[in-house]
């Protein structure tokens, strides 16, 4: 199979560089980087850790969807020819290497960092697995800030003042938290900016792409029917 | 030593590899912007002579493929599952095709 890399390092111009790699059955994309990295050349730059789909480290644009290089079979793939590109909306580090640093800046932006409450002790108390509250945010506690939502979608690209579906998604999250004692501060200047919560246009390519089927749309959009909530009192 | 520029990148549309794997919701979201800027201009020309049968069902289709793909985001904004939206796109295209046939055949067959 050929995979085509895309190349950068700063201070030289982009290009697409092919590699032939034997596919062999079970192969995935990281195994194929690896391959072409180990015989074919040594300065190929990307970057992974648990190869397992846990860390969320291999994230990268992989025929034009973003996916994880480990979780990825290049079987699944249905194709010769794998292009594989660094994420979209991060900057570049070197090769497929990005710099995810705006994905926490971000978060701290909108406010999506937890406060504890007056005497609130180091350990927080337990909410049940069971509780409304819990429950209304199961799937969005998930996150592990791979930044592929980031990625695929196309309002970050169009607006650097929209903080992203991760970063909004993590603000749910903290919201929808009655032990945290933030809500106050955020205030609603971050929820009814034209360009928070009205940036985001419903297309659902974060929900699409992300590897643990959070659906960052539909956090933004709890945020936005809590802000329309509070705009008319 | 001067602060390199940061390089990000980004989509780029003229390319098939902006293009590449482009999902419904962006179809969606897409096509309901195009049919609002074809509205503009149909609609001009449906005023200059409302009786032309062509104009007359380019504006039906047109009013159609914007209000029901509006109808869905609507839906999504208050609270339909967001996992729905793909099914809410094909609805919205099967309804809208449903009501233009009827139409066809009892306006302009």
């Amino acid at each position: 199979m050929v995979l085509k890399v895309f190349r950068w390092s700063p201070g030289f111009r982009e290009r697409i560089q092919r590699f032939w790699v034997p596919a062999k059955e079970g192969m995935t994309v990281l195994d194929a980087l690896l391959d072409a990295q180990r015989r074919l050349d040594p300065t190929l730059a990307f970057r992974y850790a648990c190869r397992v789909g846990m860390c969320g480290s291999c994230g990268m644009v992989v025929n034009g969807r973003e996916r994880w290089a480990c979780r990825t079979l290049l079987k699944s793939l249905r194709s010769g020819i794998v292009t594989v590109r660094p994420l979209y909306h991060f900057p570049l580090v070197r090769d497929l290497v990005v710099d995810l640093a705006p994905l926490a800046e971000q978060t701290a932006r909108v406010g999506g960092v937890f406060v504890p409450g007056e005497g609130a002790t180091p350990t927080a108390a337990r909410i049940g697995r069971d509780a409304p509250e819990r429950r209304r945010i199961d799937r969005a506690i998930e996150c592990i800030g791979c930044g592929l939502c980031m990625s695929a979608c196309t309002m970050v690209a169009n607006d650097p003042r929209f903080p992203g579906p991760a970063a909004l998604n993590r603000l749910f999250t903290v919201r929808e938290d009655s032990r945290d004692a933030g809500h106050g501060d955020r205030g609603g200047a971050v929820l009814v900016s034209e360009d928070t919560l009205m940036r985001c246009h419903t297309q659902a390519n974060c929900t699409e792409v992300c590897p643990m089927e959070i659906s960052p749309t539909e956090s933004i959009l709890a945020l936005r029917r809590r802000a329309v909530r509070r705009l008319l009192g | 030593m001067p602060k390199r520029p940061r390089r990000i990148l980004r989509r780029r549309w003229a390319t098939t590899e902006g293009w590449r794997d482009t999902k419904a919701g962006m179809w969606a979201w897409l096509v309901q912007r195009a049919a609002a800027v074809a509205l503009l201009a149909v609609i001009v020309l449906h005023l200059r002579n409302p009786f032309v049968p062509a104009v007359q069902a380019t504006l039906l289709g047109l009013v159609l493929l914007h209000g029901l793909l509006g109808v869905r985001a609507i839906l999504l904004d208050f609270g339909l599952p967001v996992r729905w939206h793909r099914g809410l796109l094909v609805a919205a295209l099967v309804l809208g095709a449903a009501i233009f046939a009827a139409f066809w055949g009892w306006r302009w067959s």
